[in-house]
């Protein structure tokens, strides 16, 4: 047999490829797939939790509360502020369990509904405070979101995607860090539907609770314009989107023929913001 | 954030300098293939040499390390993921292979025929550690034989 040495002409063990065509279909694919499944969890949750139980909500609520305590330096609220919710408790909104209220230490304007019937509002937001309405329809509106769950949703939302970006990326990844750091006031930011439920939920307790809807909408008006909108941005005035919470209660109020008055003042010094 | 941006970098540079890399490559395996031709290197145990006109006979063997880059070894982790050919591994190995076979050649010197040629390849790094060092051997060995002319 004669051996002819010879090249080959062609290289069958490599195939021609794209490579970066071939990154770009693999990643994006690998994308598309995980926010869907993110979609699908994020919708999972929405159905979950209006069957959640009181009790798993208030182990959930311990849980988050506890680290929140240590991590913002929660304390429990004056006895007139609680006073207040449970006041509205009582008369107008049915819960099935009570909403015990903490103080936070923060110059931002602010307030948040947590799982486990807990309330969380700012110092920065009881200093501005004049009146026990405008006080009042801001701890009603949290409490609107206590009874639709919105913060379970939130919550829900945010854990699973964090255990997505685990699941991708491993335990120690910079999504995950930019959700812990954030984790706790921040993330339960609500979809402006649950926020207008909410105002709307506030406005009737107002109504049912003092017999008019006076001073419903003060508290986001008489916030500085040029002020800071901090990590909420929940109650400004400025905000282009409160403006329109503003002329949606006026809309609303008219058209259910709920009177105006004058409101309890809300002295300064009930609660001193110094000394939380 | 920070990370992500690393991330890219890291893929960016392995496609660049691996490209490069893997072209300059190519060129000079064609080249020396070219050139060492003449050297036939066949897996046939005996040849149709008289025993009398062998001179010599000894081991010959080449042996060369490639390593992943960093775009090729993301591609191979997605494909991991979806599954079917991980194209951009097979140049990695026909290069070790082509190498390894290149360098035993160099290592036959004076030789008129390499019989009994064979290639293994043997990936380098613990595969139980995900971190490791991606990269591949090739070894081929044959009997090179030196013929009275």
């Amino acid at each position: 047999m004669k051996y002819t040495p010879r090249r080959p002409v062609t290289n069958v063990n490599v195939s021609p490829t794209r490579p970066l065509k071939d990154f770009t279909i693999l990643a994006g694919g690998l994308l598309a797939i995980v926010i869907a499944v993110y979609l699908a969890l994020g919708l999972a949750v929405d159905l979950i939790v209006p069957r959640l139980s009181v009790e798993i909500e208030k182990k959930i609520g311990a849980a988050f509360t506890g680290v929140l305590a240590e991590t913002d330096g929660l304390t429990a609220a004056p006895p007139p502020l609680q006073k207040l919710v449970d006041r509205l408790q009582e008369t107008c909104v049915l819960l099935p369990n009570p909403v015990s209220v903490h103080i936070q230490q923060a110059d931002s304007i602010n307030a948040a509904a947590l799982p486990g019937g807990h309330m969380v509002v700012t110092t920065g937001l009881l200093a501005r405070v004049t009146s026990e309405n405008e006080l009042a329809f801001v701890l009603a509106h949290e409490l609107g979101h206590v009874s639709q769950r919105d913060h379970l949703r939130g919550l829900g939302r945010m854990l699973v995607l964090i255990t997505a970006s685990t699941a991708l990326l491993g335990a120690d990844n910079s999504i995950n860090g930019m959700i812990g750091q954030s984790v706790m006031l921040t993330e339960l930011s609500f979809s402006r539907r649950q926020e207008s439920r909410a105002d709307e939920f506030a406005l009737e307790t107002l109504f049912c609770h003092y017999g008019h809807v006076g001073a419903a909408t003060a508290f986001f008006k008489k916030l500085p314009q040029e002020s800071d909108p901090g990590r909420f941005g929940h109650y400004f005035a400025s905000h282009p989107e409160n403006r329109l919470r503003i002329d949606h209660l006026r809309r609303l109020a008219e058209q259910r023929g709920y009177p105006s008055g004058t409101p309890r003042p809300w002295p300064d010094g009930v609660i001193d913001t110094k000394n939380y | 954030m920070l990370d992500l941006i690393f991330f890219i970098l890291l893929v960016a540079l392995g496609y660049g300098a691996g490209t490069w890399a893997e072209k300059r490559h190519y060129r000079t395996i064609v080249e020396r293939e070219q050139a060492m031709m003449n050297l036939p290197a066949v897996t046939l145990k005996s040849v149709d040499i008289p025993p009398e006109k062998i001179r010599s006979s000894r081991l010959v063997h080449g042996s060369a390390v490639i390593s992943v880059d960093y775009f090729k070894r993301i591609v191979a982790m997605l494909r991991n993921i979806f599954g079917g050919k991980v194209t951009s591994y097979e140049s990695l190995i026909d290069r070790a292979r082509r190498e390894a076979m290149l360098r035993m050649k160099a290592m036959a010197d004076d030789a008129a025929i390499i019989v009994n040629v064979r290639i293994e390849t043997a990936a380098i790094g613990k595969p139980s550690n995900r971190k490791s060092i991606g990269c591949l051997e090739a070894v081929a060995y044959g009997t090179a034989l030196v013929v009275e002319t």
